[in-house]
């Protein structure tokens, strides 16, 4: 896990410029690496799946698939919210997977030089899902990485998502 | 590994996979040119690739086997017994470089010269090499045969060499044939052995062709291709439906639509198809493995196998390897007796193993059976208690088909020692584990003394599979039909009474049997209250999954249909109820239930299941004799329909019958299907276009035929009646559910008439008349 952080650190750290794409949770910006994306699929109303793990969202058809989503809501300890949401299709080490986001905003070129790691004072839950931020003109830009979201690594069950946590 | 290097793996993996085929047929049939220029081919091919490649072991061994295969091509010597295991060792050795350079990408440094130096003294045309190699062929050979052996491998012989050539061939076929020759496997009685070698020969070879020039029209495809086609025309078919829903009210867009529709349907099966294998694939590996074994057993075994050609997908086929290694292992270790034993129990000393697949439905049975010494049931039941897996009274009260399901059970061995081949009690369990892993089905049926049948039921295809759907919990759910016995109906006013408790466990009282309820809105949202709804209709789905039998209660029943299965992330695998999803017609998606999870985490055992063991003991009391039927109304009176011939059931409009002078035919997809109207329900049904029949399609032969029906009753076993007095097996009559029922005879439709007159001209005379 760590490597893979420093890994995409690293990675930011070199190309002086990254596009991000913006997705909105709550009040707070959440940023992706474009190249993490597969698709942006919008106002979808994931199918509820009984007694999974809170931390899903649904099951959505894509592309002949079927899909498991992540509630990003339910990971930042937010209500959840009515009504169809926007869903970000992810590439993980794990294979695919959704992310349930409020909205999904537009794509953002931020430099390298704007970016700082996650600040000591985040609680253990976020700095698990967080890797740091870039800070834009007039608010910050939280970066996600798509590993740690990955459903197979949340499910506390499984004996690998206890070293991500 | 570069490319060069990869590709000249698979083909030589391919290759070999050919010689193995051939060398095994070749014991039977050790003249046949056309098997050796196959042989030698693939090892003539390895040599010259390797050469370029720089394989140098490869090429060494490689090029002493081809000096080998050169000789036996050219007639040069007979294929010998000795001879065919040699270069069965060459084909391990060859397999196992392979393996090496595909692993390490070198050939690794081990050495060849034992096996080397054993192809080469084969060769060596000594008289020495020559009488261990006619030695070795088989003692019992007739005098004759050998010098004609003899002959063979010595051309230059003086004395016999006017013989004429086809004397010499004909010869050591036969005595290889004999039925004295232990390692051979699959060849019939020595007198047929002649004649059947003659018609075997041209249709081997015919084959043959077609693979060869089958190689040229094909081409490999990535399966991970296919399966992403198969998900895309999934895909399609969802968008279809859609398209069909929002264009339904318009006409002008009928047309097409309804073409999109044809052409999706199309697509759709052409990539199943492409998906598909003969099992022919797999039947293939059990020679080598049915000769090894009887030598290591010292048993003496003819494999016989059948339906070859019958077709299963490419996953499922992959998937059944293991649980049929497992039982051909398990046939010929525990099954088949050793010779002297089954002489003294006057049996043929030679045992036989007969593999058979057969397509029955939307399902391919696969079965392994054996005419050896079978299981003894009662050793079983004082295993199985000793084994304390039952009670000594549980175990007292069990039939006899029952008691041996519990062969499956892990551990379960009732050999006496255990040997490398099996005996550890693993075997079976494999079996059972990997053919309900694929959702197939696995029984077991023997008879002390006669012999042991395992049989595989496995679905044609992985991805489609028929499910019922159903909503609880305002969702909808897919209910595999496979593990679906029956539907109860409650309607709301018995509601309050249908259900009897026992300390809190509901219970159903099916036909005076308890059966357990699994209320599934109450195990998906725990917590909720277990009870029939008084205001409207109940519905329990009876459920059989492996043996544990319960009752699902949902909110409401949907249409069945066929869904394509769709894996589920681990995350919600690991929640141990739903098997997969599934998009629904409708677009909906719905989560596949899975009814063995289902019955082990609520608890449901296998000890309610009297009821289970009576029917199986209705259904195997002259199991042999009964097939199964499809039972129809026509006009009022019950007539039966093999169900092995019944292709599909259809429910048309009049219009669609057309009518060809006098006879009505259905025009299916462009083809013309005779329909049989033996009951006059068209001639009835005539003026109303509106009226819905229904048309049980049949095949007769290769043809097909349409039978028109009022109703589709049920689908059941029927019994042979034997005539009074002469005690004959009557013919067109059968015993289903206790009432005499008559049989369609499908060959009796008679063909369309135009076919009969004037083939060439048929298509302007249908056109004519319809």
């Amino acid at each position: 896990m760590s490597t893979g952080v420093s890994a995409l650190h690293r990675k930011q750290k070199n190309e002086a410029l990254v596009e991000v794409c913006s997705v909105r949770v709550g009040t707070t910006l959440f940023g992706i690496p474009i190249q993490h994306i597969l698709e942006i699929v919008g106002s979808a109303r994931p199918q509820p799946v009984p007694l999974a793990p809170g931390f899903v969202g649904g099951l959505v058809h894509y592309r002949g698939d079927v899909l498991t989503t992540v509630s990003l809501r339910y990971l930042l300890h937010l209500p959840p919210l009515d009504g169809a949401q926007d869903i970000l299709v992810l590439e993980s080490a794990g294979g695919c997977f959704g992310l349930l986001v409020d909205s999904v905003g537009e794509v953002l070129t931020v430099s390298a030089v704007d970016y700082e790691p996650n600040p000591s004072i985040l609680d253990e839950r976020r700095r698990a899902l967080l890797v740091g931020t870039y800070k834009l003109k007039d608010s910050l830009l939280v970066m996600l990485d798509p590993e740690r979201l990955d459903p197979a690594r949340l499910d506390p069950a499984r004996p690998s998502a206890a070293q991500a946590a | 590994m570069d490319d060069l290097t990869r590709e000249f793996l698979i083909e030589s993996q391919e290759g070999l996979d050919r010689m193995e085929r051939c060398l095994t047929e070749l014991e039977e049939r050790p003249q046949d040119t056309g098997l050796l220029a196959e042989i030698f081919r693939s090892v003539h091919t390895i040599k010259g690739t390797t050469g370029f490649l720089g394989f140098k072991r490869l090429e060494k061994l490689a090029h002493a086997g081809e000096n080998l295969l050169g000789l036996l091509r050219d007639g040069k010597m007979t294929a010998s017994a000795a001879v065919i295991t040699v270069l069965l060792h060459l084909l391990d050795g060859l397999r196992a470089l392979l393996k090496t350079i595909e692993a390490e990408g070198g050939e690794g440094d081990g050495d060849d010269a034992a096996l080397i130096a054993r192809l080469e003294e084969l060769q060596a045309p000594s008289q020495h090499a020559k009488a261990r190699n006619a030695g070795a062929v088989h003692q019992a050979r007739q005098d004759t045969a050998v010098k004609a052996a003899e002959l063979v491998a010595a051309p230059g012989a003086t004395a016999d060499s006017a013989a004429p050539p086809e004397q010499v061939a004909a010869e050591p076929t036969r005595a290889a044939a004999a039925p004295s020759t232990a390692v051979k496997i699959p060849a019939p009685e020595p007198a047929e052995a002649a004649a059947d070698a003659a018609t075997l020969t041209p249709a081997e070879a015919a084959r043959a062709r077609a693979q060869g020039t089958a190689t040229e029209s094909t081409l490999r495809v990535d399966v991970a291709l296919l399966n992403r086609m198969m998900n895309l025309v999934g895909e399609l078919v969802l968008t279809r439906n859609q398209v069909l829903q929002a264009t339904a009210a318009d006409p002008n867009m009928t047309l097409l639509s309804r073409r999109l529709d044809m052409v999706t349907a199309d697509l759709r099966e052409s990539v199943m198809k492409a998906r598909m294998q003969p099992v022919s694939n797999v039947f293939s590996k059990m020679p080598r493995m049915v000769r090894d074994l009887t030598h290591v057993l010292g048993r003496r075994v003819r494999l016989q196998m059948e339906g070859q050609e019958t077709e299963l997908d490419k996953s499922l086929l992959e998937a059944i390897k293991d649980p049929l290694t497992h039982a051909v292992r398990n046939a010929l270790d525990h099954g088949i007796e050793p010779p002297a034993k089954r002489e003294a129990a006057g049996k043929d000393p030679e045992g036989i193993l007969i593999l058979r697949a057969v397509q029955e439905g939307s399902h391919v049975v696969i079965e392994v059976s054996d005419d050896g010494a079978g299981m003894a049931v009662e050793k079983i039941r004082s295993k199985a208690i000793e084994r304390g897996l039952l009670s000594t009274e549980r175990a007292a009260q069990l039939g006899e088909r029952d008691l041996l399901q519990l062969v499956f059970v892990p551990g379960f061995s009732t050999a006496a020692e255990v040997t490398n081949v099996s005996g550890r009690g693993v075997g079976m369990d494999v079996v059972r584990t990997n053919v309900e892993k694929i959702g197939g089905k696995v029984e077991i049926d023997s008879r002390l003394g006669k012999g042991t049948t395992l049989r595989m039921r496995i679905p044609l295809t992985l991805a489609i599979i028929p499910a019922l759907i159903v909503r609880s919990i305002s969702q909808s759910f897919a209910l595999p039909q496979g593990a679906l016995s029956e539907l109860v109906h409650i309607p709301p006013e018995r509601a309050a009474t249908a259900i009897e408790w026992m300390e809190g466990a509901p219970l159903y009282r099916l036909r005076g049997r308890l059966l357990p309820l699994v209320f599934l809105d109450r195990l998906l949202m725990p917590g909720r209250e277990c009870k029939l709804f008084t205001d409207r209709d109940n519905f329990i789905a009876v459920l059989d999954a492996d043996g544990r039998r319960f009752g699902l209660v949902v909110d409401s029943l949907a249409d069945p249909e066929e869904i394509v299965v769709k894996p589920l992330s681990t995350v919600l695998k690991d929640i141990g109820m739903f098997s997969g999803a599934t998009v629904l017609g409708n677009a909906d998606l719905a989560l596949i239930l899975d009814p063995g999870s289902i019955a082990i985490k609520t608890g449901v055992t296998m000890s309610n299941e009297e009821e289970s063991a009576q029917a199986v003991e209705e259904e195997s009391e002259s199991e042999a004799a009964r097939m199964r039927y499809l039972l129809v109304e026509v006009a009022g009176r019950q007539a039966a329909v093999p169900l092995a011939d019944v292709l599909r059931i259809e429910q048309l409009p009049f219009s669609r019958i057309e009518y060809i002078g006098c006879r009505p035919v259905l025009n299916f997809e462009g083809q013309l299907l005779p329909v049989e109207d033996s009951g006059g329900i068209l001639a009835a049904t005539e003026g109303n276009p509106e009226a819905q029949i229904v048309v049980v399609v049949c095949r007769d032969g290769n043809r097909h035929v349409g039978i028109a029906v009022s109703h589709v009753l049920d689908v059941a076993s029927g019994g042979n009646l034997f005539e009074a007095g002469t005690g004959a097996r009557t013919e067109g009559v059968t015993l289903l559910k206790d009432r005499v029922t008559g049989v369609v005879d499908l060959g009796g439709v008679p063909p369309l008439p135009a076919i009969e007159g004037a083939p060439e001209g048929w298509h302007e005379t249908a056109e004519a008349l319809g």
